[in-house]
């Protein structure tokens, strides 16, 4: 088996995870307790949005069958990345390897579809076995001269955060500085760890192109595979969802020398403060002028309804339970409302992450690292919270406890990005918050006692 | 300013834009890609028989497949039992995918657990991670049972579950004698009905093998079988037994913990078969399996050797499936099927005759898994529909020959032909070949309902992007009625959808 790195990606110096107390990374997960993806969920998941390219899964149904269509990371064009393709690994296959079975599963996809390039994912079995993909995909990439990308990311590597640094290893080695644009550009940036769930980057995409900045590529959302190859010529890189992909925007500043900083589009303070790191960087006076005359035409246009919908949220608490940059992002959002927050999870946060979210929230924040249904429920009701934000396994929980719940991860089809998706956002919490249902729940009848 | 909500355009009308249409110019660049003009010749190409073709001689690829893995069907299956903590021995993603998958079908929570095993597991063994997970999930989560399938990874290493379970026990890091039923499920084998077959198998022998058989109860053991509708189902059949005055025991009801009420707190186990009634189930007067496909291998052999029960295969799915059902318990029990089943009987024909006009005759494609789809045709047959494809990724070969023989002695089913193996994209192929005026399956079927402009009738696993059709029967006659509702519906949906000013009419 031959994973590219893993100790230094474990080592990730811009990881603050890393520091010197917590050798060992990424945190192992324990058995026995529930759990959330895998390596290969996070690489797979990482990568897909890339919609003009091939994916294929080079395991057993189970990987691809899960993962098929499972987030709403939209496309505004090709969707070849929506077709699942797999090379459903059967007992043969593990008792006589899958090379050959997979050499011909991407010749039949790239005489079927003649993709830009093929994205090809090893999973547990196939990586056990020693299915050899680098070797694999350069016999195919010479035979084809279409670029094979090996995502080396098998699922007992660890978790999904691996995996999304897995994910940029893969693109970092074969797909990024492999092409050059056009036409040259003043000012140029790619977003890193923006994955456009929701179709929610749309709500920024207008805003670059008013302010006159060119972006090269968002990696990955509603990406296409030619951008990825051309995110060297970038002037700078925003960093967007904290620990997936760190490693790119680092690698990208050693070896191209493009500097990073890492922002959030969740709030209209953190979009105002993102826009105007761009904007400034660039040291062009009309391109700051542009920025600011239209972060207060956004800034009106929200207003009326946002201060509405402010007046009922207000003193409200909130029960944040997401990862990475989410959770100290999206306390700045909610704070923005007037609403606080009673908890956040830190289970994929770094370091840096926490600090922040202390920063906002006070040192006595609580920091929730036992995200099981049980403790979440618990936390909700001793910090009297009225509505909880989770991922999509958490939902169901919520309703059972009758609680208030919105999605924050990426199921959701609200879009939460920029301004309009901050308005979005605060819409969401009060429809959840004041949905009819919970007001219904007392029984109006006293039950018959049991005879 | 205005006081107006700000219109927050969706995905529909966002693009109408002008920012967005020049966007997209800027983009283009970037994209390299083919001009519009051969991105649509080459679509066009993909409708033709002669891309069928290629499409059918793929070998090694496979595209859209309609078919989950093992340890899904099997924490389903262990999930119908009382206090029962489904865990996976083997990576953690698995399980992180499973409960998904299971809170979007079920709309509900779903506990399951795994001992995430990782790389030096994956070296030395997963014996650690049973050990150290099996305490845990006692610990924290208290279950009366814990039911431990695998996933692939452990099965590639030949980790031996049994012995893993005696150490776990042996060394003191579970109760001697608490109860760890299990079976291997590893994923490149089968699908998960063949993971719900072993975990069904796994705890009918923990429970029962090699004890003798004590007093006969009376009692008809059921088998849902894997069951998107299980919430609907069980309870339907219940009543009906209930109505014939028939004693039964369910094996692995999981309708209690996949459909709670809003009570305020959260309820990790909620009802359930228990171990009493498994233990008891080889005294049963026979077993019967509601979805065969679910307890072909294993389970069969465990309820015909080890109980000396026959297991007998029946769908109460559609009219002669349902007369099939209630048939067979009257013919094991003695017990006769009231009136009141009978007027419910007349009352699903009477309803079958009403939408008559809108069915018979309409041409229909199909897939999902063996049995469900085997008794959906049927039923579409009864109403005089006709299918034109039949896929299914994974049925035996056994059982598309049988089912081909039988359709050919049909009425209806003259036309069929049975792609058993296949995946969602033969049947794109197949539909542009001979377009259906509908589709019959799960969700997964929506991109190719769109594409052809036909509807999706909703009915299989899993459904991700409707509400609650899960909670209703669609067995039994008043299942019948449901099914033929939202068939009917759809159908006059589209009609309406389609028709112009002078037909669009008020009575249909």
């Amino acid at each position: 088996m031959s994973l590219p790195k893993l100790a230094e990606l474990f080592e990730e110096p811009s990881c603050e995870h890393n520091a010197k107390k917590e050798k060992a990374g990424c945190p192992k997960p324990t058995p026995g307790k529930v759990g959330g993806g895998c390596t290969f969920d996070g690489a797979y998941s990482s990568l897909v949005p890339i919609a003009d390219a091939a994916h294929i899964v080079h395991g057993p149904i189970g990987c691809l069958g899960n993962a098929w269509n499972n987030r709403g990371s939209l496309s505004s064009g090709p969707l070849l990345y929506r077709q699942a393709f797999t090379t459903r690994f059967l007992n043969n296959d593990v008792v006589f390897g899958g090379e050959k079975k997979l050499y011909n599963a991407i010749k039949e996809i790239i005489a079927q579809y003649a993709p830009p390039a093929v994205f090809v994912y090893q999973t547990c079995v196939t990586a056990m076995i020693g299915d050899d993909l680098g070797a694999l995909s350069k016999a195919l990439e010479q035979k084809t001269g279409v670029p094979v990308i090996p995502v080396q990311a098998p699922g007992f590597t660890g978790n999904k955060n691996l995996g999304n640094r897995l994910a940029g290893e893969a693109v970092l080695k074969k797909v990024i500085g492999t092409q050059e644009p056009k036409t040259e550009y003043p000012f140029n940036i790619n977003l890193i760890g923006e994955f456009n769930i929701a179709g929610e980057f749309w709500y920024v995409a207008p805003l670059l192109d008013q302010m006159g900045v060119r972006l090269i590529c968002s990696l990955s959302g509603d990406a296409r595979y030619h951008q990825v190859a051309m995110m060297h010529k970038a002037n700078l890189n925003m960093m967007v969802c904290s620990r997936a992909l760190l490693n790119v925007a680092r690698s990208m500043e050693e070896k191209y020398g493009i500097p990073w900083f890492e922002g959030s589009f969740y709030g209209a303070q953190n979009t105002t403060e993102a826009l105007l790191t761009i904007a400034k960087f660039f040291k062009n006076p009309e391109l700051l002028e542009r920025t600011e005359t239209m972060i207060a035409q956004e800034m009106a246009s929200i207003e009326p309804e946002l201060s509405a919908i402010k007046e009922r949220l207000k003193g409200k608490k909130v029960l944040l339970y997401t990862g990475g940059v989410k959770s100290w992002s999206l306390v700045g959002a909610l704070q923005e409302l007037g609403m606080g927050v009673v908890a956040t999870g830190a289970k994929k946060s770094t370091e840096e992450d926490k600090q922040r979210i202390r920063e906002l929230m006070g040192e006595n924040a609580v920091l929730i690292d036992d995200g099981s249904p049980g403790n979440l429920l618990k936390l909700y009701h001793e910090k009297g919270a009225s509505c909880l934000m989770a991922g999509g396994r958490n939902q169901y929980t919520a309703v059972k406890g009758r609680i208030p719940f919105v999605h924050v991860n990426q199921e959701r089809d609200a879009a939460f990005a920029g301004y309009k998706g901050f308005l979005d956002l605060a819409r969401q919490l009060d429809k959840a918050i004041h949905s009819p249902a919970f007001a219904l729940s007392k029984l109006p009848f006293t039950l018959r006692p049991l005879s | 300013m205005s006081n107006e909500p700000l219109i927050v355009e969706d995905h529909n009308t966002v693009f109408d834009q002008e920012i967005f249409q020049k966007s997209f110019l800027g983009k283009k660049e970037f994209e390299c890609g083919s001009t519009p003009e051969e991105v649509q010749k080459q679509f066009e190409f993909s409708k033709t028989a002669a891309y069928k073709e290629l499409n059918f001689a793929r070998t090694a690829l496979t595209i859209n497949p309609a078919k989950a893995c093992q340890p899904l069907g099997a924490i389903l299956a262990a999930a119908g039992f009382d206090g029962c903590l489904p865990y996976v021995h083997g990576s953690q993603g698995c399980v992180a995918y499973f409960r998904s998958h299971f809170n979007r079908h079920f709309k509900e929570p779903f506990s399951a657990v795994s001992d995430s095993m990782t790389e030096d597991a994956a070296v030395f063994g997963g014996q650690k991670n049973m050990f150290e997970g099996l305490q845990n999930a006692l610990a924290l989560y208290k279950p009366k049972m814990i039911a431990v399938s695998t996933t692939c990874m452990a099965e590639v290493i030949g980790d031996d579950l049994n012995a893993f379970i005696n150490n776990a026990k042996k060394e003191g890091y579970i109760p001697q004698e608490y109860p760890v039923p299990y079976a291997h499920t590893p994923s490149f084998v089968g699908s998960h009905l063949t993971g719900y077959d072993q975990m069904m198998r796994g705890m009918m022998y923990y429970f029962t093998r090699g004890k003798e058989k004590t007093k006969p109860n009376g009692k008809i053991n059921i088998i849902p079988g894997f069951d998107g509708y299980s919430v609907g189902n069980i309870p339907e059949i219940k009543r009906m037994l209930e109505l014939m005055g028939v004693k039964y025991t369910i094996l692995g009801d999981n309708s209690n913990i996949l459909d709670t009420p809003m009570t305020g707190e959260f309820k990790m186990y909620s009802g359930g078969t228990t171990i009493e009634e498994v233990t008891d189930a080889p005294n049963g007067i026979a077993t019967l399996t509601l979805l065969p496909d679910s307890t072909g291998k294993v389970t069969k052999e465990c309820v015909e050797n080890e109980w000396e029960q026959s297991l007998i295969g029946v769908t109460p799915l559609g009219l002669a499936g349902t007369d099939a059902f209630l048939m067979k318990v009257s013919e094991l029990t003695g017990k006769d099927i009231p009136e009141a089943l009978a007027i419910e009987r007349g009352k699903a024909l009477d309803a079958m005759a009403d939408s008559n006009y809108y069915l018979h005759g309409k041409k229909f494609s199909i897939f999902g898994d063996p049995s469900m789809v085997e008794a959906l045709v049927d039923f579409y047959m009864e109403m005089g529909a006709e299918p034109l494809h039949i896929v299914c990724t994974n049925g035996t070969k056994k059982w598309g020959k049988g089912l081909e023989k039988k359709l050919a002695d049909t009425a209806f089913g003259k036309k069929a032909q049975v792609h058993n193996g296949a995946d969602l994209w033969h049947l794109r192929s197949l539909m542009y070949e001979e377009k259906p005026d509908f589709l019959v399956g799960s969700t997964y079927g929506k991109q190719l309902a769109k594409e052809l402009d036909i509807p999706l009738v909703r009915i299989g696993f899993p459904i991700f992007d409707r509400h609650h059709l899960h909670r209703s029967a669609i067995y039994g006659y008043k299942g019948l009625i449901n099914i033929l509702t939202w068939t009917v519906n759809l159908l006059l949906d589209d009609l309406d959808r389609k028709s112009k000013d002078f037909n669009h009419d008020f009575v249909r």
